[in-house]
Protein backbone atom coordinates (compact mmCIF):
# COMPACT_ATOMS: atom_id res chain seq x y z
CA UNK A 1 0.00 0.00 0.00
CA UNK A 2 0.91 3.36 -0.72
CA UNK A 3 0.14 6.82 0.61
CA UNK A 4 1.21 10.17 -0.48
CA UNK A 5 0.52 13.05 1.27
CA UNK A 6 0.92 16.66 -0.64
CA UNK A 7 1.58 19.45 1.94
CA UNK A 8 -0.09 18.07 5.25
CA UNK A 9 -0.44 19.54 8.11
CA UNK A 10 -0.46 16.62 10.34
CA UNK A 11 -1.44 13.13 10.23
CA UNK A 12 -2.01 10.83 13.75
CA UNK A 13 -2.66 7.45 11.83
CA UNK A 14 -3.17 4.16 13.93
CA UNK A 15 -1.89 1.20 11.61
CA UNK A 16 -2.61 -2.55 12.63
CA UNK A 17 -0.78 -3.93 10.02
CA UNK A 18 -2.26 -6.88 7.38
CA UNK A 19 -0.19 -6.24 3.72
CA UNK A 20 3.42 -7.35 3.42
CA UNK A 21 4.73 -3.36 2.66
CA UNK A 22 3.65 0.00 3.11
CA UNK A 23 5.13 3.23 2.08
CA UNK A 24 4.27 6.96 3.07
CA UNK A 25 5.27 9.33 1.16
CA UNK A 26 5.48 13.26 2.55
CA UNK A 27 6.17 15.65 0.07
CA UNK A 28 6.29 19.19 1.95
CA UNK A 29 6.93 22.64 -0.35
CA UNK A 30 5.16 24.78 2.85
CA UNK A 31 3.83 25.23 5.87
CA UNK A 32 5.13 22.45 9.06
CA UNK A 33 3.49 19.14 8.55
CA UNK A 34 3.38 16.82 12.46
CA UNK A 35 2.80 12.86 11.20
CA UNK A 36 2.64 10.65 13.66
CA UNK A 37 2.59 7.03 12.66
CA UNK A 38 1.84 4.44 15.40
CA UNK A 39 2.20 0.66 14.31
CA UNK A 40 0.17 -2.31 16.21
CA UNK A 41 0.49 -5.31 14.80
CA UNK A 42 -1.05 -8.86 15.60
CA UNK A 43 1.69 -11.94 16.52
CA UNK A 44 2.88 -13.25 13.77
CA UNK A 45 2.54 -10.75 11.34
CA UNK A 46 5.65 -10.07 8.58
CA UNK A 47 5.51 -6.44 7.61
CA UNK A 48 7.69 -3.57 5.84
CA UNK A 49 7.54 0.19 6.45
CA UNK A 50 9.27 2.73 4.14
CA UNK A 51 8.65 6.68 4.81
CA UNK A 52 10.04 8.97 2.46
CA UNK A 53 9.72 12.67 3.11
CA UNK A 54 10.79 15.52 1.14
CA UNK A 55 11.05 19.24 2.08
CA UNK A 56 11.97 22.47 0.19
CA UNK A 57 11.81 25.77 0.70
CA UNK A 58 11.57 26.55 4.63
CA UNK A 59 8.72 23.36 5.04
CA UNK A 60 9.17 21.12 7.91
CA UNK A 61 8.58 17.79 8.59
CA UNK A 62 8.56 16.07 11.69
CA UNK A 63 7.96 12.67 11.87
CA UNK A 64 7.50 9.42 14.47
CA UNK A 65 6.89 6.14 13.25
CA UNK A 66 6.64 4.23 16.35
CA UNK A 67 6.25 0.17 17.18
CA UNK A 68 4.31 -0.65 19.98
CA UNK A 69 4.61 -4.48 20.63
CA UNK A 70 3.01 -5.83 23.94
CA UNK A 71 3.84 -8.71 26.00
CA UNK A 72 1.63 -11.47 24.01
CA UNK A 73 2.72 -10.41 20.45
CA UNK A 74 5.27 -12.78 19.66
CA UNK A 75 6.37 -13.52 16.32
CA UNK A 76 6.40 -10.21 14.31
CA UNK A 77 9.42 -9.92 11.63
CA UNK A 78 9.44 -5.81 10.56
CA UNK A 79 11.39 -3.22 9.36
CA UNK A 80 11.01 0.27 9.41
CA UNK A 81 13.07 2.61 6.98
CA UNK A 82 12.73 6.55 6.61
CA UNK A 83 14.39 8.24 4.16
CA UNK A 84 14.58 12.21 4.20
CA UNK A 85 15.40 15.31 1.51
CA UNK A 86 15.28 18.22 3.27
CA UNK A 87 16.31 20.78 0.31
CA UNK A 88 16.90 24.65 0.76
CA UNK A 89 16.15 25.80 4.34
CA UNK A 90 13.59 23.08 4.86
CA UNK A 91 14.00 21.29 8.29
CA UNK A 92 13.00 17.59 8.57
CA UNK A 93 13.17 15.47 11.66
CA UNK A 94 12.29 12.25 11.68
CA UNK A 95 12.76 8.94 13.72
CA UNK A 96 11.29 5.42 13.98
CA UNK A 97 10.62 4.29 17.61
CA UNK A 98 10.05 0.98 18.85
CA UNK A 99 8.66 -0.01 22.20
CA UNK A 100 8.67 -4.14 22.33
CA UNK A 101 7.86 -6.03 25.78
CA UNK A 102 8.48 -9.57 24.26
CA UNK A 103 11.14 -11.07 22.97
CA UNK A 104 10.08 -13.18 20.25
CA UNK A 105 10.67 -10.18 17.74
CA UNK A 106 12.37 -9.15 14.83
CA UNK A 107 12.71 -5.64 14.62
CA UNK A 108 15.10 -3.86 12.14
CA UNK A 109 15.61 0.19 11.96
CA UNK A 110 17.28 2.34 9.59
CA UNK A 111 17.08 6.22 9.01
CA UNK A 112 18.96 7.90 6.60
CA UNK A 113 18.54 11.86 5.53
CA UNK A 114 20.14 14.36 2.98
CA UNK A 115 20.18 15.66 -0.36
CA UNK A 116 22.44 14.27 -3.59
CA UNK A 117 26.22 13.04 -3.48
CA UNK A 118 27.87 15.30 -5.85
CA UNK A 119 28.60 11.93 -7.94
CA UNK A 120 24.95 12.03 -8.25
CA UNK A 121 24.69 15.11 -8.91
CA UNK A 122 27.63 14.60 -11.71
CA UNK A 123 25.79 11.99 -12.89
CA UNK A 124 22.37 13.47 -13.34
CA UNK A 125 24.47 17.16 -15.18
CA UNK A 126 26.12 14.42 -17.58
CA UNK A 127 22.30 13.35 -18.55
CA UNK A 128 21.80 17.33 -19.19
CA UNK A 129 19.49 17.11 -15.73
CA UNK A 130 19.93 20.26 -13.01
CA UNK A 131 16.83 20.36 -11.35
CA UNK A 132 17.55 17.23 -8.55
CA UNK A 133 14.94 18.93 -6.65
CA UNK A 134 12.19 18.34 -9.17
CA UNK A 135 13.69 14.84 -10.41
CA UNK A 136 13.05 13.55 -6.86
CA UNK A 137 9.90 15.30 -6.29
CA UNK A 138 8.74 13.53 -9.29
CA UNK A 139 10.24 10.37 -8.83
CA UNK A 140 8.68 10.19 -5.37
CA UNK A 141 5.07 11.00 -6.57
CA UNK A 142 5.59 8.45 -9.83
CA UNK A 143 6.59 5.70 -8.52
CA UNK B 1 34.57 18.00 -35.53
CA UNK B 2 35.99 17.77 -32.00
CA UNK B 3 38.91 19.77 -31.54
CA UNK B 4 40.82 19.38 -27.96
CA UNK B 5 43.47 22.06 -28.08
CA UNK B 6 46.19 21.59 -25.44
CA UNK B 7 44.30 20.45 -22.82
CA UNK B 8 45.82 20.04 -19.36
CA UNK B 9 43.74 18.33 -16.37
CA UNK B 10 44.31 18.63 -12.74
CA UNK B 11 42.08 16.56 -9.40
CA UNK B 12 43.17 18.90 -6.59
CA UNK B 13 47.03 19.29 -6.80
CA UNK B 14 47.28 16.22 -9.24
CA UNK B 15 48.33 16.81 -13.07
CA UNK B 16 46.64 13.73 -14.64
CA UNK B 17 46.73 14.96 -18.33
CA UNK B 18 49.22 17.71 -20.09
CA UNK B 19 49.01 19.63 -23.30
CA UNK B 20 46.80 16.82 -25.12
CA UNK B 21 45.58 17.85 -28.53
CA UNK B 22 43.06 15.88 -30.47
CA UNK B 23 41.25 16.44 -33.93
CA UNK B 24 38.34 14.00 -34.13
CA UNK B 25 36.39 14.37 -37.34
CA UNK B 26 32.70 13.54 -37.48
CA UNK B 27 32.42 10.30 -38.66
CA UNK B 28 35.26 8.81 -36.54
CA UNK B 29 36.25 7.07 -33.50
CA UNK B 30 39.76 7.26 -31.34
CA UNK B 31 40.74 4.47 -29.06
CA UNK B 32 42.19 5.67 -25.90
CA UNK B 33 44.84 3.60 -24.65
CA UNK B 34 47.35 4.24 -22.11
CA UNK B 35 48.26 2.01 -18.36
CA UNK B 36 46.10 2.84 -15.43
CA UNK B 37 46.86 6.16 -14.44
CA UNK B 38 47.20 7.44 -17.68
CA UNK B 39 44.31 9.57 -17.43
CA UNK B 40 41.83 7.84 -19.97
CA UNK B 41 38.79 8.16 -18.06
CA UNK B 42 39.82 11.52 -16.65
CA UNK B 43 40.19 12.74 -21.03
CA UNK B 44 36.80 11.75 -20.78
CA UNK B 45 35.35 13.18 -17.50
CA UNK B 46 36.94 16.27 -18.82
CA UNK B 47 35.07 16.50 -22.19
CA UNK B 48 32.22 16.36 -20.02
CA UNK B 49 32.62 18.69 -17.74
CA UNK B 50 32.97 17.08 -14.25
CA UNK B 51 33.14 19.63 -11.62
CA UNK B 52 35.69 18.34 -10.02
CA UNK B 53 38.45 18.56 -12.74
CA UNK B 54 40.58 21.67 -13.15
CA UNK B 55 41.47 21.93 -17.15
CA UNK B 56 43.32 24.88 -19.19
CA UNK B 57 43.05 24.53 -22.97
CA UNK B 58 40.46 24.06 -25.17
CA UNK B 59 37.36 21.79 -25.99
CA UNK B 60 35.67 22.78 -29.05
CA UNK B 61 32.40 21.11 -30.66
CA UNK B 62 31.83 22.76 -34.50
CA UNK B 63 32.45 26.25 -32.94
CA UNK B 64 31.05 25.97 -29.59
CA UNK B 65 33.22 26.35 -26.75
CA UNK B 66 32.61 23.05 -24.68
CA UNK B 67 34.55 24.40 -22.05
CA UNK B 68 32.97 26.89 -21.34
CA UNK B 69 29.64 24.86 -20.67
CA UNK B 70 28.81 23.71 -17.08
CA UNK B 71 28.65 19.61 -17.07
CA UNK B 72 24.76 19.63 -17.96
CA UNK B 73 24.69 22.46 -20.62
CA UNK B 74 27.30 19.75 -22.37
CA UNK B 75 25.43 17.24 -22.45
CA UNK B 76 22.43 19.30 -23.87
CA UNK B 77 24.72 20.22 -26.66
CA UNK B 78 24.70 16.57 -27.73
CA UNK B 79 28.06 15.21 -25.46
CA UNK B 80 26.62 11.76 -24.26
CA UNK B 81 29.11 10.02 -21.71
CA UNK B 82 28.62 6.02 -20.95
CA UNK B 83 29.86 6.08 -17.85
CA UNK B 84 32.93 3.35 -16.42
CA UNK B 85 30.72 2.52 -12.73
CA UNK B 86 27.29 4.55 -12.78
CA UNK B 87 26.04 5.26 -9.11
CA UNK B 88 23.35 3.93 -7.57
CA UNK B 89 20.84 6.96 -7.23
CA UNK B 90 18.66 7.05 -3.95
CA UNK B 91 14.73 8.08 -4.55
CA UNK B 92 15.64 8.41 -8.06
CA UNK B 93 13.35 6.41 -10.09
CA UNK B 94 14.08 5.12 -13.38
CA UNK B 95 11.61 6.09 -15.44
CA UNK B 96 10.98 9.21 -14.01
CA UNK B 97 14.80 10.09 -15.31
CA UNK B 98 13.77 8.82 -18.53
CA UNK B 99 10.67 11.29 -18.65
CA UNK B 100 13.23 14.01 -17.68
CA UNK B 101 15.88 13.30 -20.17
CA UNK B 102 13.13 12.90 -22.69
CA UNK B 103 11.96 16.79 -21.01
CA UNK B 104 15.57 18.26 -20.79
CA UNK B 105 17.09 16.45 -24.27
CA UNK B 106 14.14 17.47 -26.32
CA UNK B 107 12.84 14.39 -27.72
CA UNK B 108 10.40 13.49 -29.23
CA UNK B 109 7.21 11.71 -28.30
CA UNK B 110 4.27 11.19 -25.87
CA UNK B 111 4.95 9.94 -22.34
CA UNK B 112 3.18 6.76 -23.26
CA UNK B 113 5.41 6.28 -26.09
CA UNK B 114 8.75 6.87 -24.07
CA UNK B 115 7.41 4.43 -21.62
CA UNK B 116 6.61 1.83 -24.39
CA UNK B 117 10.05 3.00 -25.96
CA UNK B 118 12.18 2.40 -22.39
CA UNK B 119 10.49 -1.11 -21.45
CA UNK B 120 10.92 -2.48 -24.68
CA UNK B 121 14.68 -1.24 -24.91
CA UNK B 122 15.18 -2.81 -21.15
CA UNK B 123 13.59 -6.01 -22.53
CA UNK B 124 15.88 -6.08 -25.64
CA UNK B 125 18.96 -5.10 -23.42
CA UNK B 126 18.04 -7.76 -21.09
CA UNK B 127 17.60 -6.20 -18.30
CA UNK B 128 14.76 -7.65 -15.34
CA UNK B 129 11.08 -6.97 -15.66
CA UNK B 130 10.17 -3.76 -13.83
CA UNK B 131 13.32 -2.70 -14.50
CA UNK B 132 11.51 1.06 -15.12
CA UNK B 133 9.99 1.22 -11.46
CA UNK B 134 13.15 0.63 -9.56
CA UNK B 135 15.15 3.72 -7.80
CA UNK B 136 17.99 3.91 -10.70
CA UNK B 137 20.87 1.37 -10.16
CA UNK B 138 18.84 -0.22 -6.84
CA UNK B 139 20.49 -3.17 -6.39
CA UNK B 140 22.24 -3.46 -9.79
CA UNK B 141 24.90 -6.00 -10.73
CA UNK B 142 27.87 -4.24 -12.54
CA UNK B 143 26.13 -5.24 -15.82
CA UNK B 144 22.79 -3.90 -15.65
CA UNK B 145 24.54 -0.84 -14.53
CA UNK B 146 26.23 -1.03 -18.05
CA UNK B 147 22.92 -1.93 -19.38
CA UNK B 148 21.25 0.60 -18.02
CA UNK B 149 23.83 3.47 -19.83
CA UNK B 150 23.75 1.35 -22.87
CA UNK B 151 19.79 1.74 -23.23
CA UNK B 152 20.49 5.51 -22.54
CA UNK B 153 22.97 5.89 -25.06
CA UNK B 154 20.22 4.41 -27.08
CA UNK B 155 17.69 6.35 -26.56
CA UNK B 156 19.66 9.95 -26.79
CA UNK B 157 21.35 8.04 -29.99
CA UNK B 158 19.70 10.64 -32.22
CA UNK B 159 20.97 13.83 -30.22
CA UNK B 160 24.37 12.69 -29.53
CA UNK B 161 27.55 14.13 -31.13
CA UNK B 162 30.35 12.93 -29.45
CA UNK B 163 29.34 9.88 -27.32
CA UNK B 164 32.14 8.96 -24.80
CA UNK B 165 32.46 5.38 -23.48
CA UNK B 166 34.62 4.78 -20.89
CA UNK B 167 34.92 0.76 -20.60
CA UNK B 168 31.17 0.01 -21.59
CA UNK B 169 31.91 -3.45 -21.84
CA UNK B 170 32.62 -4.13 -18.73
CA UNK B 171 30.94 -6.21 -16.57
CA UNK B 172 29.11 -6.96 -19.72
CA UNK B 173 28.12 -10.52 -21.11
CA UNK B 174 30.50 -11.24 -24.53
CA UNK B 175 26.77 -11.27 -26.28
CA UNK B 176 26.53 -7.66 -25.59
CA UNK B 177 29.67 -6.22 -27.15
CA UNK B 178 27.61 -6.35 -30.51
CA UNK B 179 25.43 -4.15 -29.19
CA UNK B 180 28.50 -1.74 -28.43
CA UNK B 181 29.32 -2.20 -31.91
CA UNK B 182 26.19 -1.37 -33.14
CA UNK B 183 25.81 1.79 -30.86
CA UNK B 184 29.65 2.88 -32.28
CA UNK B 185 28.68 2.38 -35.92
CA UNK B 186 25.48 4.11 -36.10
CA UNK B 187 27.02 7.28 -34.10
CA UNK B 188 29.77 7.47 -36.66
CA UNK B 189 26.94 6.92 -39.65
CA UNK B 190 24.72 9.80 -38.30
CA UNK B 191 27.68 11.66 -38.20
CA UNK B 192 28.80 11.73 -34.66
CA UNK B 193 31.71 10.68 -33.15
CA UNK B 194 33.64 8.69 -30.40
CA UNK B 195 35.89 8.16 -27.84
CA UNK B 196 36.39 4.61 -26.27
CA UNK B 197 38.19 3.52 -23.26
CA UNK B 198 38.12 -0.09 -23.27
CA UNK B 199 40.48 -3.18 -22.47
CA UNK B 200 38.91 -5.61 -24.31
CA UNK B 201 41.24 -6.57 -26.92
CA UNK B 202 38.56 -7.26 -29.65
CA UNK B 203 37.29 -3.74 -29.53
CA UNK B 204 40.83 -2.59 -29.80
CA UNK B 205 41.78 -4.32 -32.61
CA UNK B 206 38.34 -3.56 -34.44
CA UNK B 207 38.62 0.33 -33.57
CA UNK B 208 42.90 0.82 -33.24
CA UNK B 209 43.31 2.09 -36.75
CA UNK B 210 42.52 5.76 -34.73
CA UNK B 211 44.46 5.59 -31.60
CA UNK B 212 45.73 7.94 -29.00
CA UNK B 213 47.72 6.14 -26.18
CA UNK B 214 47.68 8.84 -23.52
CA UNK B 215 51.48 7.02 -22.47
CA UNK B 216 53.18 9.41 -25.06
CA UNK B 217 50.90 12.07 -24.52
Amino acid sequence: MRKVYLDAESLDLTLVPTRPEYEFVFIQTEGRCTANIKLKPFPNTKFKIKIYIYAEGTSEVDCVCSLDVDKESGGIETDIQIRSWPFDKSKIKARPEMFIKNSNIIATHGNALGTLKSEDKYYLASRGISDYKELIKQSLLNA
Amino acid sequence: MLKIKNLSASIGNKQILNNVNIELPFGECLLITGQNGAGKSTLLHAIMGRPDITITGEIILVSEELHKLECYKRSQTGVFMVHQSPPTIDGVNTMTLFKELQKVQNVAGSTSELIKTTKALFDWIGLPEGWEKRQFNNGASGGERKKNELTQAIYLKNKTRVLLLDEPDSGLEQSSRQKIIDLIQETKNRNGCVLLVTHDKELQELYGANKLDLNNA
